[in-house]
């Protein structure tokens, strides 16, 4: 294993160390859960970065039409999609305790980010439809490189411009006078450590699919 | 973050078992030492901490047990078969 996953391992250890332990300001109705800023909203950009890399990888693929392409693109997707259900899961808890409620349907971030991630588990419903690798890798890169031009108008378009408890809805920007700057010494360092770890993470299922391509043609 | 002394809660730190100590009567109340007494201060946050850095680190183990098993069957498989094969 290369050294650079043994630091990205002590690394997000020390950030989640640092995000239990730092002092940070006593906000209203946030308290301790400003916290949840290091853990939540990684999950969210982590998804992005994966999200947009799989479509890099749909654009490579219908370039050079390398079927590697494809099983990075599914590879980086599959690892967006499980860093949105952490984003989705903990932003319900998150909302519980400071909204009042798990879910509701006045809050357009909330559902839109539902309807981004029911449209990439649409990807790999699609995928699962062909049986030809060809025909399956150029008509899921297409539909990939959709599902992505969806995204920051469901994430980021959309929800700016209708009310919403969320940070970062109705004009205003997400770091704002109810996020403390003292947040963002272990914010940005959470994001860089979260990026890495989905990055090991789609690199490994790139390397299961690639050894199992190689099994099935013996 | 400050170890101890600036919350009002300031309990012995095994006041729980103190307080269960007749309906656990197998339990012996334990000599709070330097390392019960650190965790017990600050509203108990290093015990969600600790939580929270059991499953982290559990999650790693298995993650690092992942990586090193697919890098042994990559030896096995790929060496021979990766330079001539499309896939």
């Amino acid at each position: 294993m290369s050294i650079w996953k043994y630091v990205v391992l002590i690394w997000l250890t020390v950030v989640i160390i640092a995000g239990f332990l730092i002092e940070i300001p006593k906000i209203a109705i946030l308290e301790e859960t400003a916290r949840n800023l290091f853990f939540h909203v990684p999950m969210w950009f982590t998804m992005f970065a994966t999200f947009f890399a799989g479509m890099i990888y749909s654009i490579k693929y219908l370039s050079n039409e390398n079927l590697n392409d494809d099983l990075k693109a599914e590879s980086a997707t599959q690892v967006g999609i499980v860093f949105g259900i952490c984003g989705l899961l903990t932003g319900m808890m998150w909302a519980r305790f400071t909204w009042g409620t798990w879910w509701t349907f006045a809050e357009p971030k909330m559902n839109l980010s539902a309807i981004a991630l029911l449209i990439y588990v649409a990807y790999f419903i699609l995928r699962s439809s062909f049986d030809d690798p060809k025909l399956r890798a150029r008509l899921s890169a297409v539909y990939n490189i959709f599902a992505a031009a969806t995204v920051p108008f469901l994430l980021y378009i959309i929800p700016r411009q209708l009310p919403s408890l969320h940070p970062g809805a109705d004009g205003n920007p997400a770091f704002s006078d109810m996020t403390a700057p003292e947040l963002r010494i272990v914010f940005y360092p959470a994001i860089i450590g979260f990026f890495a770890l989905a990055y090991w993470l789609t690199n490994l299922r790139y390397r299961y699919g690639r050894l199992k391509n190689v099994v099935a043609d013996l | 973050m400050k170890i101890s002394s600036n919350t009002t809660y300031n309990p012995p730190a095994d006041s729980i078992i103190m307080d269960y100590s007749d309906k656990w009567t197998g339990v012996m109340p334990e000599d709070p030492n330097a390392f019960i007494q650190f965790m017990s201060s600050n509203d108990l946050i290093f015990v969600v901490l600790a939580v929270s850095l059991i499953i982290w680190f559990v999650l790693v183990f298995y993650l690092v047990r992942v990586d090193r098993k697919i890098t042994a069957i990559e030896e096995k498989v790929l060496n021979k078969d990766l330079n001539n094969s499309e896939v």
